[in-house]
């Protein structure tokens, strides 16, 4: 369960990036993120749609505890993020399209290190490592070096590293950006495993045809402000434009 | 504290994986002294056989005068003499090199002589390193035609050489060996090191953040259940230890290079040897580990700061000087350590270094140095880990 209730960021910014980012005003800050709630259940996937520069990974960094919140809390899997930030990473699993790996290190050792640091038993990790390599048929790679390894081998290493400590609650910020059809398939495959196990999924994409494959809970943010926020179902049912994408865009471009 | 060590441990595995890593920090420092050593010590005996045995073309005019230098000339081997130069051109064939010196006895040498006043000789030469070698040869030839000529004014004047030696000097120089190249060649050691202690633990930081974030690894790391503070220890700890490692490495290499380089005056050698003692060295990285903490902890802290591998690098580099200035200064002879230098960071190291070596570091300077080291070693680090909580540096916009 992620809860999120009146969540703002504030960032300050350098003259150069204000410039670099086009923002007007005396004000040094920018908000990426301003009061938005919403909660996300076990056993469903909640989407966080929007355009580029729309908020989607700071609030995704804000759940994970890499950011604190400027405003308003984040409770996930009734942790509070601010309080217990370590407790609340251990339940977390962190996937993004462009995440790397250590190129000089094998599969199997990356799968220990996160274990390790996800502080996960001898018998835990045997088990969830047979689990997900069999899953994923890592086994004939698994001990060569990722410098060696195709985009697709290393994405099945970046999905069993998410996973090993079986986290409860799964956050996925873009995770199919610039990867190939096959690759991001399996990231679908994924997203609906982790449904089926019962864990909390909380995905961000700009694309439609990933919102309408996965979604159960839909949220659109655009200037770091919520422009929907609901079920899926009811989003398409009260749809006034002719496509799911045309009605984004209706939403978005009326804000 | 466990989560630092898994990550000390995976990062370590990492960098000593990295080729370009174990090259700067073990493969160069290694071999550096013993390969230059080799080089100049191999050019250096070269250059010594060569010039004792070339033939030396000497212009000579001796206007009829000074018949004994014939004599003396014949008695040295490999001289070939030329007469038919004029002593107008005899600048000319030395620059074009037909000849190696000229000599010119004055017209009046022997009247002079005879007179018991000093003969000129005039001496065309072009003096350089390269001809040092082969000067010494004639200067020999010069001082035996002077001892010659000296001999027989006293024989003629019924003279003992002893009533010229008024003073019997009897010389009681206190200075050992080893404090007489401890202060000589002491400040080079710290030279070598320093600069080795933070070029190992340049790459190795620049790869352990920057590289970091350019791979898109950084964030798994940050989500994970690691804490920040665990994060920034277990990286310090392996650019510290490189840092460490590789200053080691070139002492090591400068204790082999004295070891296997043939053609080392025996007495250096054995000064040498006896500067790379034990003592010497456990003293000296006593002060080498918090210099290392300081390096490393500046290093990260840029690392973290930096986009990318590339970014890093580019604000490092130049800082090379900012580390080679203080060690290069501490080359001078008239920097000592005191209560006042021993504070100023890589200075102190410098000059202690040359103290330890030349076996006369007061204790209380030397503790003064290692104290001011650590403090701003501690503080650096406290810095590094603060500058790693910031949300402003660790997801800073290319």
């Amino acid at each position: 369960m992620i809860e999120v209730d009146k969540l703002s960021k504030r960032f300050r910014l350098t003259k150069k990036q204000k410039r670099e980012m086009g923002v007007d005003g005396a004000s040094p800050y920018i908000w990426p993120v301003k009061e938005i709630s919403f909660s996300c259940r076990p056993g469903r996937v909640f989407t966080l749609l929007g355009p580029n520069g729309a908020g989607k990974t700071t609030t995704l960094r804000l759940i994970a505890t890499m950011l604190k919140p400027t405003e308003g809390s984040i409770k996930v899997a009734g942790l509070d993020t601010q309080r217990e930030p370590r407790k609340v990473r251990a339940r977390i699993g962190f996937l993004t399209g462009t995440t790397g790996l250590y190129g000089r290190l094998t599969p199997d050792e990356i799968i220990r290190y996160y274990a390790d640091l996800n502080g996960i038993g001898r018998e835990a990790f045997i088990k969830n490592r047979q689990r997900l390599f069999d899953l994923l048929d890592i086994h004939p790679f698994a001990g060569r070096r990722i410098a060696k390894l195709s985009t697709g081998m290393r994405q099945k290493v970046s999905i069993a590293r998410t996973m090993i400590h079986d986290p409860e609650v799964v956050v996925f910020d873009e995770p199919t950006t610039g990867l190939d059809v096959i690759t991001a398939r399996a990231i679908i495959e994924l997203i609906r495993r982790c449904r089926e196990e019962g864990k909390t999924v909380i995905f961000s994409t700009h694309i439609m045809g990933e919102v309408s494959l996965l979604s159960d809970d839909l949220a659109i943010i655009h200037k770091g402000r919520l422009l929907y926020n609901g079920s899926f179902t009811d989003f398409s049912a009260q749809c006034q434009s002719r496509t799911i994408e045309d009605e984004f865009i209706r939403l978005v471009q009326e804000a | 504290m466990k989560k630092t060590a898994i990550i000390f441990r995976k990062e370590l595995k990492d960098t000593l994986r990295d080729r370009r890593t174990l090259v700067v920090m073990i493969v160069i420092p290694l071999l550096l002294f013993p390969i230059l050593m080799s080089i100049s010590t191999t050019i250096m005996v070269k250059q010594r056989k060569e010039a004792e045995v070339k033939e030396l073309k000497l212009a000579l005019i001796r206007n009829d005068n000074a018949a004994g230098f014939l004599d003396v000339l014949q008695k040295h081997e490999k001289i070939k003499l030329i007469t038919d130069i004029p002593e107008k051109a005899m600048s000319d064939a030395i620059r074009e090199e037909r000849i190696d010196f000229g000599l010119v006895f004055a017209k009046n040498f022997d009247e002079v002589v005879a007179s018991r006043a000093p003969g000129t000789v005039r001496f065309y030469l072009k003096s350089s390193r390269e001809t040092d070698l082969t000067a010494r040869r004639i200067r020999a030839i010069m001082d035996d035609f002077k001892e010659n000529l000296l001999s027989a004014r006293l024989d003629e004047m019924e003279l003992d050489r002893q009533v010229f030696e008024v003073l019997a000097i009897d010389k009681h120089d206190i200075v050992t060996a080893k404090e007489r190249i401890g202060e000589a060649i002491g400040g080079l050691l710290p030279y070598i090191f320093v600069i080795f202690c933070f070029v190992g633990a340049m790459y190795p930081a620049i790869d352990l953040a920057a590289g970091e974030k350019e791979r898109g690894t950084i964030e798994t790391l940050l989500a994970s259940p690691a804490t920040r503070m665990e994060i920034v220890l277990g990286k310090f700890g392996v650019v510290f230890l490189t840092g460490l490692f590789s200053a080691g490495m070139s002492i090591l290499g400068l204790y082999i290079a004295l070891q296997q380089t043939s053609g080392i005056p025996e007495d250096l050698l054995s000064a040498l040897i006896k500067i790379i003692d034990i003592k010497s060295i456990l003293m000296t990285f006593s002060l080498l580990i918090p210099l290392c903490i300081f390096f490393a902890a500046i290093l990260l802290s840029i690392s973290i700061f930096a986009h990318t591998f590339k970014e890093a690098q580019s604000i490092m580099t130049p800082m090379n000087i900012l580390v080679i200035v203080p060690v290069f200064i501490g080359l001078f002879p008239g920097f000592k350590l005191t209560a006042v230098t021993a504070l100023i960071p890589i200075l102190n190291v410098s000059l202690a270094t040359r103290e330890i070596i030349a076996g006369g570091i007061k204790p209380l300077l030397l503790a003064e140095v290692f104290l001011s080291l650590m403090a701003i070693a501690f503080l650096s680090l406290l810095f590094c880990t603060r500058w790693f909580r910031k949300e402003s540096v660790i997801f800073r916009a290319g």
